[in-house]
Parts: structure tokens; C-alpha cells; sequence
């Protein structure tokens, strides 16, 4: 029986974490969705540019790609605000016939950046094989006669806890900073936001700069852990999209709601039903969050505060 | 005036193709993955192809005629492997096929040389059925994938004992026999498989899997990956804390330095099957290893040796011919009978498989960080290390 329990909890575990990371991902795009109404489907590839970085500065100037979380971010933040500047915002303000050219544009984006990686970096797998990689607390450390056996690995445990402080530091921003307000107004209401004096050119590039910055960050957390190819980002899109779907598209709160329970549904999936199900799980998420919930978790968030 | 420059870029022209003609080279276009996941390997083996190409040119070509090496990319998709195939046979002419690495590319090579009575030589491939299907023109000269494990079941019936088995495998060609064999020659010697889970390669979390693995608590965790998997795998089962009897791989990812360098200290004691080593006392191997070491910095991995055997395989072949045509080529290949630095190649049709060396192989253990042959034991270059510290223990 605890056996069974253990295998329980530490599944739920593993989901949690999963959760976390996969949160951070999809807060940068449910911000860029909320904001300017575009679907970024260059997210992931943006997570594999960071990761790159980082893996260059490990091996080249040995800096942890913990540390490097204070370096790629900026450079993702003014990489993006670029993009945004110079690519998303001429092809929006075009008129014609497709008015989503601004999703195909960012199709293309990823697929030159990935192929630019391809080229510049090789195919190969790369990989940060730092000491704590495979480091782990045990639940038997703290209690020593503990009936089961839990395992935290410290890469994912300093992950989750960074995404929760970069995701808090982000409400915080939104919520009470002027910027963040003007950022909340765009997303709500653009031409209204304009009437106020809001400069919206400049809140849609920085959330673009803000939500790459966002997945870079995700990107120097996820690299102790995993490795890294050219081809990373596409799976990485994939799942930042169904968790903006999941969450409601723009709300913050629905994003981190939604990126937990994927994981801990992806985690569950794998135990219970088989390693291989867990994509499969990923899509009947998706399907059934899009056929049953189209607002996402966000409207069962705000159903509730109606109520009250 | 125009006419008279077309006329000499034509002269030009038409005297560098002659003279191309006239020269004494035979072409070889050899598919690899050289992008996309398997890039790696692809690597390790064209390197092997070209030192192997250096020496046989060294000491006067193939009948004569320097050997000139191109590589063409198929990224690791059979597709493009067909077609690669495709052109070298119905554009280049060229007599005889080899190279790819994955099973999935081999066996794609393999249907187009049979459909076009071209002989293909099979250098890497172990999904067991491409030598099964009654192909009179294709050899393969790694053993299948059934026998892989051969060496690793020696050790695990002798030494090691155990009564139950969790088996964890990659979703393709390569992952599904390997785990297949293993399942079918545990139940024969009466191990029980407790456990046989597939995953798709690149996959990031097997901790849930890996908790139903240790709640099972099988003697023996068996797994079938590609490099990176791999060293997840012994990662994450090292911050589980799972104690099983033993890790064991079958081949592939396990066998290779950069499991070591990627798994750091989760991949001691680790054994894994493995068709060949450095450590061999074939002739050649040693020259081989020590020569590619110097060259690229670490030792190849089984994939180079089967690379450089394979080349000069084909010398032997094409030298033992009567004529090159497709008849004459195939009936040397069929009289194969050479030790190569790779092992001996001698080419056997039984049990079910047509036109396959069989091989004895071998296991590996890490020890000190290191790869060594463990087993059989008058191959060994270190002695094994059983039973292993529980995770605890280890400092």
C-alpha cells in the first residue's frame, strides 16, 4: 500500500514540477496573445536561442546556466522587442487579404531560427553536464523513518522555485507598476488605451521583449536538465500554445493554472497508462479544454468572481 | 566573338570530363545521418570511412584505382535515404551500396537495392528483420539485434543471476527489437519480465515510469536508448535512488563516451552490450582505436569500427570479383570469409536470417569513468564489478 502511494505521490510530484516549468513557458505566450492579439508560434525557438546562449557561455566561459538567468533574458527582451519592431509590426500594419499574416510571419521566424542553429551549431546534442545535474533531497533526509521514499532533484527544485519567483515578480509588475498597468490596458482595450495616452507601439514591443524574456528564462532553468538540439523548439511552441488555450488566452493566472495541470496530467498519464500516452494526453487536454472550456481556466476564474 | 568563347568553354569542358574519365578513381556515395538526431553516429562513421579510404589509398586503392568517398545527408529519414539510394544506383551506377546507420534508413536502402538486384552491405543497421526477408542482395555484417544481448545474457545467466527484469526501450525500429529479444531470452531462462515500457525518444521526465519501475523492484533494469535518453535515464534513476541489482544497456547509447561525459557519475557500473571495444585483440583494432584517438580526441565508438571494416569489406569484395557486375559481386560477397579490425565477417544464412554475420559480442562496464570489456572474460581488459554499491553508498 505504500508502495503504491509512493509511486502516487512522486508522480504527483513530478507533475508539480512539470507544471512549474511548463507555466513559465506559457505565460510568455498567453502575455504576447493577450497584448497583440497574435498567436507567437517562434515561442519555443526563442527558448532554444537562450539555451544556446547559455550553453555557449557554459562552455566557453564555464558560467552555470543559472547564472546565466541574469544574461540571456536581457538579451531576449531587446532580441524581441526587435522582432517586434522591425518584423511583426510592418507586416501588421499592411492591409491584406489574410488578416492573421502576422502568425505565418512567426512561423517563419522559428523556422529560421532553428535552421540558423542548424547551421551555426550542428544537429548534435548538446548538454550542460554540471555537478548537480543529478543531485537530489530525499524526504528520508529530513524524516528518518519515513514509510515511503520521495526524491527532490535539486535542478527541477530550483527551477520550480525560480518560475514562481519570476511569475510573482510578473504579477507584481502588472499589477502595481505603471508600465504594467499600461500593459493591462493595451491587452483589455487598444484604441481605448491609445484615448488614454498610452504609448501602445511601445507596450507592444515591450511585451513582446517581456514574453521572450520570459521563455529564455524558462530556457537557462531547463538546460541542467534536459539537452539541447536546433530542433527543441517546435515541441516547446506546441506546449506553451495548448497551455494559453488551456489557461484562456492573456490571462497570467489561467497560464500558471493550466501549465500545472498539463503536467500533472502528462505525469499521471505516463504512470498509469504508458511513457507513450503522455502526448496523447497533451492533445485530449487541448481538445477537451477547447470543445468544453473555450475560455480556458481563466473564464471559470472570472465566473467566480462574478458570483461573488 | 561569342562564338568562338563557347566553342573553348565546350573544348574546356569537354577535356576536364575526359580527363576526369581517364583518371584512375572509383567513386563510392555512402548515405549517413550527418544532421538531425543521429549526427553523431554519422559522424563517428564517416570519419572511420575516411581513415579506412586513406589507408586502403595508401597502399594502392582497389585494384589499382584510388577510392574517392562522398557523403550524402539523409538527416536520419528513410525517405531521404531511398532516394539517395535511388540516385546512386539508377544515376551513379555505382556496383555496390553501403553505409546509413539507423535500422529505419538501413531497411529503407535496403528494399530499394533488392527491388534493383543491386548488393547492399547492411554496416549498422540491427533491426532484426532487414535480414529476414529473403533478400538475396543484401549482408549485413553487424549481428542482428537478437544477438546483440548474446554476450550480456552470458554474464547475467553466469554472474549475476537475477530472478526479474524491467525492461525500458525507444519507440523505434531499434528500441522495439532489441526489447522484444531481450523479453523473449529473459522468459527462456526463466527471468521474469515484470515490467516492458516503451518512450518516445526525447523524452524529458521518465520519473514517472522510473517510480513504477522501482515499485516493481525488478533484479535487473534492461534499456534500449539512443545517447541522450540514455543518460537521463541513468540520471533520473539515480536521483530516484532505485537500487536494482544492475543497470544494463543494450548497446547503443550506453556504449559511447559521451554516456560518460553526459551521466557523469550515474553511469558507473553500468554494463551494456556492445558489438566491439577498443580493447579486442582482432588485427587492426588496436591501430585502429589508437589512430582514430589521436586523430579526433576519443576513441570511436562500435559504429566507426563497423564504418572502417566495411570499407575494407568492399576492397576484399570488389578485388575477389570477377567482373563487377551485380551477379559477380554478389557471389563474392556470399564467399566473404576475413577478419577485420571490426571481428571476422563471414557471411551465413540460418535460424531465419539470410546473409549474416554472426558474431560473438561482448559486455562493457564503466569503471572509474571509463568504458572497459567485462565479458566473455578472455576478452576482458578489467575485471567486473558485481554486486554494485546501492546509491547510497556510492561517495
Amino acid at each position: 500500500m505504500w508502495v503504491k502511494l509512493e509511486v502516487l505521490l512522486q508522480t504527483l510530484l513530478s507533475g508539480v514540477y512539470l507544471g512549474g516549468l511548463y507555466a513559465l513557458i506559457g505565460i510568455g505566450m498567453t502575455l504576447i496573445l493577450g497584448v497583440m492579439k497574435i498567436i507567437n508560434l517562434t515561442h519555443g525557438q526563442l527558448m532554444m536561442v537562450a539555451m544556446y546562449i547559455a550553453f555557449w557561455l557554459f562552455e566557453i566561459l564555464h558560467i552555470d546556466p543559472y547564472v546565466t538567468l541574469f544574461i540571456a533574458p536581457p538579451l531576449l527582451f531587446i532580441f524581441g522587442m526587435g522582432l517586434q519592431k522591425w518584423l511583426i509590426d510592418p507586416v501588421l500594419r499592411v492591409e491584406s487579404i489574410l488578416p492573421h499574416n502576422q502568425v505565418i510571419l512567426t512561423v517563419g521566424i522559428g523556422m529560421v531560427l532553428t535552421n540558423v542553429a542548424t547551421i551555426a551549431f550542428t544537429g548534435n546534442y548538446r548538454s550542460t553536464p554540471v555537478d548537480y545535474a543529478s543531485k537530489a533531497y530525499y524526504l528520508t533526509d529530513l524524516w528518518r523513518n519515513a514509510p515511503i521514499e520521495l526524491s527532490f532533484s535539486l535542478p527541477w527544485t530550483v527551477s520550480f522555485v525560480l518560475a514562481v519567483a519570476i511569475t510573482t515578480a510578473l504579477w507584481y509588475f502588472l499589477a502595481k507598476t505603471d508600465t504594467g498597468k499600461s500593459i493591462r490596458a493595451t491587452a483589455q482595450d487598444r484604441d481605448a488605451a491609445l484615448l488614454m495616452g498610452v504609448n501602445v507601439g511601445r507596450m507592444r514591443m515591450i511585451t513582446f521583449g517581456l514574453g521572450s524574456a520570459l521563455v529564455a528564462a524558462a530556457g537557462c532553468l531547463f538546460l541542467p536538465i534536459y539537452y539541447l538540439f536546433p530542433s527543441l523548439g517546435s515541441q516547446f511552441t506546441l506546449i506553451a500554445f495548448v497551455i494559453t488555450i488551456l489557461g484562456g488566452m492573456g490571462s497570467t493566472m489561467g497560464a500558471i493554472v493550466g501549465g500545472l495541470i498539463l503536467g500533472i496530467f502528462e505525469s499521471v498519464t505516463a504512470t498509469y497508462i504508458g511513457m507513450g500516452w503522455a502526448p496523447v494526453g497533451r492533445f485530449v487536454v487541448f481538445i477537451a479544454a477547447l470543445v468544453f472550456l473555450p475560455g480556458g481556466v481563466a473564464s471559470l476564474l472570472k465566473r467566480r468572481s462574478y458570483v461573488k | 566573338m561569342r562564338k568562338l568563347w563557347l566553342a573553348l568553354v565546350a573544348c574546356l569542358a569537354f577535356g576536364l570530363t575526359a580527363g576526369a574519365a581517364f583518371a584512375e578513381n572509383v567513386e563510392f556515395s555512402i548515405p549517413l545521418p550527418l544532421t538531425g538526431t543521429n549526427a553523431k553516429f554519422g559522424e563517428i562513421e564517416k570519419r572511420s570511412y575516411e581513415m579506412a579510404m586513406a589507408e586502403i589509398n595508401a597502399k594502392g586503392g582497389i585494384k589499382g584505382k584510388t577510392v574517392v568517398l562522398r557523403f550524402e545527408d539523409s538527416q536520419g529519414k528513410p525517405e531521404i535515404s531511398r532516394s539517395i539510394a535511388e540516385k546512386i544506383i539508377d544515376v551513379n551506377k555505382q556496383p555496390i551500396v553501403f553505409g546509413e546507420y539507423s535500422s529505419s534508413s538501413s531497411k529503407a536502402v535496403a528494399a530499394v537495392a533488392e527491388e534493383r538486384k543491386t548488393p547492399y552491405v547492411v554496416v549498422t543497421g540491427a533491426s532484426d528483420d532487414i535480414t529476414q526477408q529473403n533478400y538475396k542482395y543484401v549482408y549485413r555484417i553487424c549481428p542482428s539485434n537478437a544477438y546483440y544481448a548474446v554476450g550480456l545474457m552470458s554474464f547475467l545467466e553466469t554472474v549475476v543471476k537475477p530472478k526479474s527484469i524491467a525492461i525500458l526501450y525507444e519507440s523505434s525500429d531499434f528500441g522495439t527489437s532489441g526489447a522484444d529479444e531481450m523479453a523473449k531470452s529473459a522468459e527462456k531462462v526463466g527471468i521474469k519480465v515484470l515490467l516492458k515500457e516503451k518512450y518516445e525518444k526525447g523524452a524529458v521526465d521518465f520519473k514517472p515510469v522510473l517510480s513504477a519501475v522501482k515499485a516493481a523492484n525488478p533484479d535487473v533494469i534492461y534499456m534500449v536508448s539512443y545517447v541522450m535518453d540514455a543518460s537521463l535515464l541513468m540520471r533520473q534513476i539515480k536521483e530516484l535512488r532505485i537500487d536494482s541489482k544492475l543497470f544494463a544497456g543494450g548497446a547503443a547509447g550506453f556504449a559511447i563516451p559521451e554516456f560518460v561525459e553526459n551521466s557523469k557519475d550515474a553511469a558507473e557500473y553500468v554494463v551494456t552490450a556492445t558489438l566491439w571495444s577498443p580493447q579486442l585483440p582482432f588485427p587492426g583494432t588496436k591501430e585502429f582505436a589508437e589512430g582514430y584517438k589521436t586523430k579526433h580526441g576519443a576513441y570511436p565508438s562500435y559504429h566507426g569500427a563497423e564504418a572502417y571494416a566495411t570499407m575494407y569489406l568492399i576492397k576484399d569484395v570488389l578485388e575477389r570479383a570477377a567482373t563487377w557486375s551485380s551477379e559477380d559481386i554478389t557471389k563474392a560477397l556470399a564467399a566473404t570469409d576475413m577478419t577485420t579490425a571490426f571481428g571476422p565477417i563471414k557471411f551465413e544464412s540460418k535460424d531465419g536470417y539470410q546473409n549474416q554475420n554472426f558474431m560473438e559480442t561482448f559486455v562493457l562496464q564503466v569503471i572509474k569513468g571509463k568504458h572497459e570489456t567485462i565479458w566473455p572474460e578472455k576478452y576482458a581488459s578489467a575485471k567486473y564489478m558485481f554486486p554494485i554499491p546501492s546509491w547510497r553508498d556510492r561517495k
